[in-house]
Parts: C-alpha cells; structure tokens; sequence
C-alpha cells in the first residue's frame, strides 16, 4: 500500500553515522523545572526501533519531553542523547530526526510542497533534491493530488499529513510525533496510523504521543506512560497489564444464555463476580486473566454455549493508565 | 562521538539551508499585507516631497534688483545701471546716453536685473580673494577709493574671504562695494533649492524615515512572530542552527528592502536629475550623491534590521526599547543637523548613515559651505548681513553639515561604513546568541 | 453465590444537578430512558470495596478527564454496558440573578485595564512597559522638580527658565524635545500596542462578547482606560507642575487667577493630544492582527508626518504639510489656547483644529466599523 521510502535525494550532510551502540533516544536523570514546577523529573529512558507511544494527559509533561529532544528547553538537570549527542544548541542530530509539532499554525500561504520542500532544503539538500525529496514524501503520505494546493485550504487531516511529511524529508532515522491524531476525522486518523505503523514496520524509531487511548492502542503495543512528571510505566501494553494481576479484569463474553453459562463458569476459582449487561451478555470479573482464558474454551465446549464474542473490554490503556495513576491522583 | 558533518563547501552549504531560509522569509513578505502597506506608505511619503520639489522647480524664483539699478528714475527711459555707465547723471532726465553721437539705444530694464552674479571661486581654500564686478559699477571712475576697496585688503573690487583654521570653517565674506552685488536668484535659489533636497531626501526621508521604520515594521517581529504563531517549531526541528536562521531572516528581510530602497533611489534620483537645474538634460554630477543616499540607507537598514530583530528574539515585547530607540535615533538625526561633531552621535546609527551622505556631498559639492555662504550673504546689499540672503540657502544651511569626524570625506565614508558594519556585526552575535539560549516552548 | 443474583460493580458517582447559570430557554427535562439493568443492592465482594469503579472507562474519566468525544462508538459500548447506565434528570432554569448595571460592568473593563499598572491579577501590560511608563512620569516631572529646585536656591533667573509661564505650560504639554519625539508618542504607542489586537489575537474578545456587554462599550472602555494612563502622565504631572510653582513660590490668588486661563489652555491640549494618540492608535490596534504593527503604525505616523512636514517647510518654505502631521495641528493649536507666540503662520489655527476634527473622525470611524463588524474568533 505505502510506496517505498527510499531515499531519492540524499544530502551531503547526511553523509555521517551515529554512534552505532548508543540507543536512539537516551534520557538519564532527565529533569525540568520551572521555578517550583516540575514538568518533569527524574525520566530514565532508552528508546530504539520501533513504534513507542508516550501516554499521559495534559500536562503530564510529554511536549516538555518532546521540546527537551528536540533542543528547544534545555534540561534542568541530566542528560539527554539523541544518537549519542546532546540536541542542546546543537542541531546536527536533527538531520537524522523528524519532527510533527502539535501546534495547528502552519504557513498557510505555502503549497504543501513548497512547505515540504522549503524543509528538505533546510535538511541540506539543494533545491532540486528538495523537489523531488518532496514529491517522494508527499507521495507516502498521500497527498500527490493535492500537493501544489495552499496549505490554508487543507482540512486539519490533510494539514496532519503536511507536517508528517516534513517530517519524513531525507529519511529520518528518528520520527517524533506530537499530538500527531489531535482533531482528525476518523479517515484521517486512519490513514496517519496507517503511516504510524508503516514507519515502524521500516524500523525506524517512531515516538507518538497522545492523550487518547485507543490511537495509541491501534498503533503500537511498547508504551511509555508519564504521569505529572515521573515515569509511570514502560514496555509492552499486554504486559504491563499482566503485571497488574491483583488488579481485577473484566471479560465480556457475548452468548445466547448468559444466565446458563455463568452458572458453569462461577466455580472457577479465580472468578470472583459475574453481571448480565444485557440479555446476550455477561462479564466475568477475575483476578487471574490466564486462569480464565485458559479454562473459558474447554468450558464452552464441553457445555455446548454458543458464545459469539469475548473480549477484555478494559484490557486497554485507559484503565492501565486509570490503575497506575488512581494511586497518584 | 558524532562526527560532525563535512560540508560540501560554503557557498553551497549556504544556498542549501540559508539560501532556504532567505527565500522563504522574502517570499512570507509577498503573502502578508502588512507589508505592502508599509511600503506603499514609505513611497507615498518619499513621493509627497518630490511632488513639492518638483512644483518648487517650476516655479520661477522671483527677480529681485537689489542695488535697484533698473529703475528709471529721472523718466527718460534709461535704466539707472546704464547712465551709471556712461556717466550721464541718473537724477536729470537731460542727461542720458541718447544724447550722445551716435545716440545709444535705452537698455530694458530687465537687463539690469541681476546684472552682477557670482563670479566666486568655489574651489577657494583659506584666505582668498575672489568676485569681479559683472556689471563695471565698482570699477567706473566715480566709486571712491573707500567704496572700492571697503574690504581693506589692498584689492580692488573684489571680495575676501576668509577662511578660520580654528573654527573650520570660512568666516563671512567681506566685499568691496558694488561687487557682485546683484545675483541671480533663479540660479542660485533653484541650484540651493536641489542640494537642499537631496541632502533633506537623504537624511531625513531616507535615511531616517525608511532607514529606521521599514526595520521596525518588517524585522521586528522577524523570529519573534514565528516565535509566537509557533511555526518556529518547524525550522527548529531541522539540522540548521539558529545564528544561521537568524541569518538567513535577516538576509531575507534585506531581500525584500534593499531592492525597494535602490529602486526608489533610482526613481527619485531619476526626477531630481530631470526636474533639477543644469544646462544639461539631465544631471549626472548628482549620481555619486545618489550612490552614497542609497549605500546609506542600505547600511542603516541592515544595522536597524539586525537590532530590531534582535530586541525581538530577546523579549516578547522587544517593541518596548524598539519605539524608544527609534525615538532616540531621531533626537541624533536632529541632532547630527546642529551639532555634527558631537560625541554622542557615536553612540548612534543614524550618526554614522548621516556621515556618509555628508561626506559624499562634500566630495560631489566641494566647498558646500562656501556655496551656502554666497547665498546668505546673497551680494550683501542689505544693510543686515543676514538679511540679503538668497531664497534656497537657508534651507541648504540647514540641511548640509559637516562630517563631523574631522578627516577627510572618502575617510569618513571608510570608516562611517566600517563601523555601521561592526554594529552590524557585533548585533548579529548578539542576537543569535539570544536566540540560541532561547527556550522555545 | 446463586444464578440470578448478579454481582453489579458499585455505582458510578452521581453528579448533582446544577442549575446552569444563564440558560434564556429552558430545556425539557429528559425523561429517564434506562433503568439500571439490575437495581439489586450491590453484593460485597472484595476487590469491589476496596477500589470503587471497576469500569476502564470511568475510572479514566475520572483520572484523565473526559475524552476527547470521537473515539470508536464500539470501544465506548463495550464498557458502556457494565451493569448499570443512567442518564440523569437535568433541571434546566434560567439565571434568576439581576444583572449589575451598564456602567458597573464598563467600570470592571476599566478597572481591569487601568490597575493592570500597578496591580497583578488585572491585565498585565508588561513589565518594560510599566518602567517605561514610571521613568516617563517622573521624565515629565522634571520642569516642577526644576521649579521646586529653583524655589530652594532661590535664583530667580533659573525660575524663570523654569518656572510657569506661559511657554513652559505650553511646553510641558506640547514642547518637542524629547516630550513629544521621547515621551508621548511612545506611551501611546505601547499602550494601544495589543490593547484591541491582542484581544483578537488571544481570542479574548469572544470572552468579553459572551458577557453581557456591549460592542462599544468594550471599546469605550478600553479608550478610556488608555486615555486615562496617558492623562496621568500628560495632566497629572501638568497638575503637579502648577501645584509645585503655587507651592514653593506661595502664589496668592491673583497669580492664579492670572496663569489660570494658561494652565486651562495647556490643559485643554493635553487633552486634545491624549484623545488624537489614543484614536489614532486604537485605530490601528483594531486594523491589525500583529503586535508590533499598531505601536510601530501609531510612531510612524507622529514622527513620519512631522518628518515629511520639517522637510518640506524648510526646502520649500511650505506649512501646508503640517496640516497632515498629528503633533503639529495639536501644537499649533495648543499655542493658540496659551497665546504663545505660533510657529506656524501660513495658515490660521481653525484649520489644525479642522485637521484634528478629520484625523479624530476618521480614526474613530475605522474603529468602530472595525469593532462592530469584528469577527469573534481566534485569528
């Protein structure tokens, strides 16, 4: 579906290697402070490859995390490494960085492409380089048809897709988005994931932040959750619930006798409470996931239930993150 | 550690991002109104004073007879400059040169109108004597010996002047009687008239008015704009640095006024050179003037641009020393009108762009200011020095001054330029300095 | 645990009706659609007690706020349907609370912007301004500082450079330099800066404009309160320079009933002068979406007029210019109210007085067809 990304227009400046063990991002100790506000604190993290979702609500300090990598706020304390070096007063990494900011003002008065374009020649690359780089990446993100169109008249989907662009120009080995899905229609929002998840299929390291859980979800499963500052948790969505098994889990499951099924499935151990949303519907509460699934099929079949669905309706981030944060408040 | 990357070479690492970041400021200029406001208002004003100067040289500067020498006072139809003459007496309508074998024919008495111009030297240095008597009234044999040498330097009809070392400058000229008494006001009110106007077009129309305003309209708001719509966010994320975004901001806001400033130099020098005085058709002894008023302004622009720019970057509301300096700057142009030389100017821009087009006038107009004391004391009929002068040369006086460096002009436009560039210099560190601290959020 | 009596998770927290404060038509309440599925009192159950909402959707409300409203319908049904749903009654009614008058609603504009000076918690007006604002006071002061210095060496030939008469009232409201290059001009440009445009910028003025207030209200409020600054400035510290000479020198009444009719004319072109900045600025403020474009714009005009006016006075020997120039009609004028010897004489004061009328009319036209035709969005 996504044409390849391959690299039409290489700059000279590109023509240099990162340090090849450092991670991609590396935050050690990494603090913020305005006067008595901590925007953040304390944040450890090393980041390669891959699609990585940054959660947290407003405020929890995922642009002041983006702004410290990109080398707009210098760190109150610690260090921060992109490729091995320091992005403070030093824009050389960002050759091999691409940037999405979550503001909405653009150049309007530009054509996507000379936007686009306008920022493959501030990668290096000379003015006709520059045109083709950004047909190249006006092409990956789907706007050909309308590239030499102003961007004022764009819808935010599009302009979504202009700044993703620009970002993509000269072929970035890191891709930070901020806010990249803020306001988009659903189309719009599936065709950014799309190119989200394409990215990272490339290998590149892909870092999106969001306040919206669900995106996330679709797009990636290794997730970073900020919290007020601090780093809340790390790794793997699905594991980072397993974790938490002393956390109640709910399983829906949809079947023709709800009421029939529950009576089989009460005596399990690990169940500790059954409801009845609906006539065709039931939710099993349990403190052991596996336990479960790993009896529910054998119990089906061997009772004959015509199930038709089962789902673990609150294995998503929203209640990882209302778990993880309900302590913090 | 990273290796940081090779370039290419300069000039083309330039044009790949600076080249960018140039074109694009120049062409965000095209798209925003603002702009074409304010230099469709800097034409307006430039032109307003060409359309007074350009009616001031239609006009004809009235004809005055100073020695009143035209007028026929005994009625017989002869001027009294030419009964003067030929010694008939002006006061008997019996005696006049139609008496004489074969008679003379009347003069008209236009003819004894500025009958005795200027015959000075203007390239005169130190104590000199200078004049002749056009019209013979000094040396006929009635003028008494007191009349034709009142100056007391042992020369007959002519005028001294005297240059003072100390004070620099030439004292007020002392004349025999009857020496050039009568000028052309035409000739000199239009030739003072024009001076005046390109020095008063260059300082203060252009050096002050667009030097400074079109800086603080265009390149004040040139990183903090993008700064506050937060699109500066886009640049950031690239491998340029910022002193090269300041740059290249700069380089296109200088894109956008330097051309503007040459072409209405040209057009305005173009009116002048046509509408002005001369024998020629057109005046080409004025375009080194024009040079220097545009060279001028282009340095005045660039200093301007890069303070602004930079009090911009510093703080949010960089307006704030911005209006007071242009305020500031205004006092010194006053200033520099009055007192040239005085030591505060140094601390100024406006100080420096002004020394330039001074010392290009003095180059172009040697000896401007014996130019300017010909026309105030105007052939000194007046019983009051001051009070023969001659329509244009009060506004010249007020226009024209000195360097004010005490060296010689090409040295004051050398140096004038070398200091205006390390202002320059020195705010395009300073500011990319400040914007290179800056946290952006 | 028996089939049929089902577990419900405790209730989500009720929110309270609130009576909604400015509602002109009052809804209908809506009826209750859906009973909660199961009304059984909920059984105990361990994990249910000690942590209260077990849904991942409310507890992420509660946590994270409300979402952003366009997630996937099919995600939000799956935890929609957790046991119990309910839509609350809402009791709709207008505000019975009395509006405040017109003028006490003015007045809080007003306060806003003219303690925003001195006080925080009203509009902060920047503090370079403030400085500016406080050296430009005490700057205006310096003829009654000069006077009162003269009082104390008691040398009547610096009294009389100094002291009040006839020019130096005049000059303190009028004089050039620098009170009309360095002081004035420059208050009035910092002032109207971002007064209107800062508002559209910001989008503050859909604030103002969902209140109970009028277009020109909001306006006037804001003239007002620049032209008050700017009186402080101009005719307080004009105040205080006749009050020093009445002081320090002991003037009876026949001094001030002699130098009153001059203190008045000065006052009166002060006045003049504060209300020709303030419309010519706020003119621009309105025009403009920048920053900088209105205090740049307001400069420009002042001192580009007098510029051109200067030029061409002195090559051509012309005044007629000097009908353009803000500051030249409001000095011509002003010489006429003290009676001081006029610097202008091609033409007679009735036509600066004419040129202010026009300047006033037309920037007070651009402003108000600018306000009421204003857009109020973001820009």
């Amino acid at each position: 579906m996504m044409p390849d990304l391959q690299q039409v227009g290489q700059a000279q400046t590109q023509q240099w290697a990162p340090e090849v063990s450092a991670p991609v991002v590396l935050l050690e100790n990494v603090s913020k402070t305005y006067g008595k506000i901590h925007a953040l604190s304390e944040i450890t993290l090393a980041l390669s490859g891959g699609v990585t979702g940054i959660l947290g609500m407003n405020g929890a300090g995922k642009s002041t995390l983006f702004n410290l990598l990109m080398g707009k706020l210098k760190p109150s304390s610690g260090s921060i490494k992109l490729f091995g070096t320091d992005p403070w007063k030093n824009p050389a990494p960002y050759a091999r960085i691409g940037f999405v900011p979550e503001h909405e003002k653009m150049h309007d008065w530009m054509t996507a492409h000379g936007f686009v374009s306008l920022f493959a020649r501030l990668n290096g690359l000379t003015r006709e380089e520059a045109k083709v780089e950004a047909e190249r990446v006006l092409e990956f993100v789907g706007l050909t048809d309308v590239a030499h169109k102003q961007i004022g008249r764009y819808s935010k989907g599009m302009r979504q897709r202009v700044k993703i662009a620009h970002a993509l120009v000269n072929d970035p080995e890191l891709i930070v988005l901020d806010e990249p899905l803020q306001g988009c229609d659903p189309l719009a929002r599936t065709t950014i994931m799309n190119v989200i998840r394409e990215l990272g299929k490339m290998g590149r390291t892909v870092l999106v932040s969001s306040h919206i859980l669900h995106e996330i979800e679709r797009i990636t499963e290794q997730i970073v959750i900020l919290h007020n500052g601090r780093l809340l948790a790390l790794g793997n969505l699905h594991a980072i619930r397993e974790k938490m098994d002393n956390i109640p889990h709910t399983i829906s499951i949809g079947c023709e006798n709800p009421k029939k099924l529950a009576k089989d499935i009460i005596n399990n151990d690990a169940v500790f409470g059954i409801s009845f949303p609906s006539g065709d519907n039931l939710q099993i509460q349990t403190h052991n996931l596996n336990e479960v699934h790993k009896e529910l099929p054998s119990l089906i079949v061997d009772n004959n239930h015509k199930v038709s669905s089962i789902d673990n309706p609150d294995d998503d981030l929203g209640s990882i993150l209302a778990y993880l944060t309900g302590g913090l408040g | 550690m990273m290796v940081p990357p090779k370039k290419d070479n300069v000039f083309r690492a330039l044009d790949r991002k600076l080249g960018a970041v140039a074109e694009f400021t120049m062409r965000q200029y095209r798209t925003k109104l603002s702009t074409w406001v304010v230099l469709g208002v800097g034409f307006i004003a430039i032109a307003i004073v060409v359309l007074f100067y350009v009616d001031s040289m239609q006009q004809e500067i009235e004809a005055i007879d100073n020695d009143g020498d035209s007028a026929d006072w005994d009625g017989d139809g002869y001027p009294t400059g030419q009964e003067r003459i030929y010694g008939t007496d002006p006061d008997n309508p019996n005696s006049h040169p139609g008496t004489f074998t074969p008679p003379i024919a009347p003069d008209p008495p236009e003819k004894w109108i500025n009958e005795d111009d200027f015959d000075w030297d203007l390239s005169a240095t130190g104590d000199t004597t200078t004049g002749y008597d056009d019209d013979g009234d000094c040396r006929l044999a009635d003028t008494t010996q007191s009349q034709k040498d009142r100056n007391r330097n042992n020369i007959y009809c002519d005028i001294a002047l005297d240059y003072s070392e100390i004070r620099g400058e030439w004292a007020e000229p002392r004349s025999d009687g009857f020496v050039d008494e009568d000028p052309d006001e035409e000739k000199y009110g239009k030739e003072a008239i024009h001076r005046a106007f390109l020095l008063a077009i260059g300082k203060m129309g252009f050096v002050f008015l667009l030097g400074i305003f079109l800086p603080l309209f265009l390149a004040t708001g040139l990183i903090r704009e993008e700064m506050e719509n937060s699109t500066m966010h886009f640049m950031l994320a690239k491998p340029i640095a910022r002193r090269d975004i300041f740059l290249g901001r700069i380089v296109g806001y200088l894109g956008v006024v330097w051309p503007y400033i040459i072409a209405m130099g040209i057009i305005v020098g173009l009116i002048s050179g046509f509408a002005g005085p001369g024998d020629g058709l057109f005046r080409f002894s004025d375009l080194g003037m024009w040079m220097a008023i545009i060279f001028a302004t282009m340095l005045a622009t660039l200093v301007y641009g890069m303070l602004f720019c930079a009090l911009g970057t510093l703080w949010k509301r960089g307006i704030v020393l911005a209006l007071p300096f242009a305020a500031w700057e205004l006092g010194m142009a006053i200033l520099s009108f009055n007192a040239p030389s005085a030591s505060i100017l140094r601390f100024s821009v406006i100080g420096w762009s002004l020394n330039i087009i001074d010392a290009a006038s003095l180059i172009i107009w040697p000896n401007l200011e014996l130019f300017i004391n010909m026309g105030l004391w105007g052939g000194g009929y007046s019983s009051n020095y001051w009070g023969s002068e001659l329509a244009g040369a009060d506004a010249l006086s007020a226009f024209a001054s000195n360097t004010g460096l005490g060296i010689s002009p090409v040295a004051t436009i050398v140096v004038s330029t070398i200091v205006l560039l390390f202002q320059a210099l020195v705010l395009w560190i300073v500011g990319s300095a400040v914007f290179k601290g800056k946290e952006i959020e | 645990m028996n089939e049929g009596e089902p577990i419900t998770p405790p209730q989500i927290p009720q929110s309270q009706p609130i009576p909604q404060p400015i509602v002109t038509t009052p809804q209908q309440p809506i009826p209750n659609v859906t009973q909660p599925i199961q009304s059984v009192e909920p059984a105990t159950t361990p994990m249910a007690t000690a942590e209260t909402p077990v849904t991942g959707q409310t507890r992420m409300e509660a946590a994270w706020g409300s979402s952003e409203g366009d997630e996937d319908y099919t995600e939000m049904a799956s935890v929609g349907h957790s046991g119990s749903g309910e839509i609350f009654q809402q009791n709709y009614e207008p505000w019975r609370g009395e509006l405040n008058p017109r003028w006490m609603r003015n007045w809080a504009i007003l306060r806003h912007h003219v303690l925003g000076i001195v006080k925080k918690g009203h509009r902060p007006w920047g503090v370079p301004t403030k400085i500016f604002l406080v050296l430009v006071f005490f700057a205006s002061l310096s003829d009654a500082g000069l006077t009162l210095l003269a009082s104390l060496i008691g040398e009547s030939e610096f009294h009389s450079m100094w002291g009040v008469n006839r020019d130096n009232l005049y000059g303190h409201v009028l004089g050039f330099f620098p009170r009309n290059v360095m002081y004035y001009p420059i208050v009035a440009a910092l002032l109207v800066g971002g007064v209107i445009s800062e508002d559209r910028n910001h989008g503050t003025s859909a604030l103002y404009f969902s209140r109970p207030i009028n277009r020109f209200d909001y306006v006037g409020m804001k003239y007002a309160s620049v032209a008050i600054i700017q009186a402080v400035i101009i005719i307080f510290t004009l105040f205080l320079y006749y009050l020093t000479e009445i002081m320090a020198f002991g003037r009876g009444w026949a001094w001030i009933i002699d130098t009153f009719p001059l203190f008045l004319g000065a006052l009166v072109g002060g006045v003049l002068l504060i209300i020709t900045y303030t419309s010519i600025g706020l003119a621009l403020s309105s025009v403009s979406k920048g920053k900088f474009f209105p205090g740049i714009g307001l400069l420009a005009i002042i001192l580009g007029t007098k510029t051109l006016a200067i030029i061409v006075k002195n090559l051509f020997d012309r005044e007629i210019l000097y009908l353009l120039s803000p500051y030249d009609c409001l000095a011509h004028v002003g010489q006429a109210l003290v009676k001081t010897q006029p610097t202008y004489d091609q033409y007679s004061w009735t036509w600066s007085l004419a040129s202010l009328i026009v300047m006033n009319a037309i920037s007070l036209y651009v402003l108000s067809s600018r306000v009421s035709s204003m857009e109020v969005t973001r820009e």
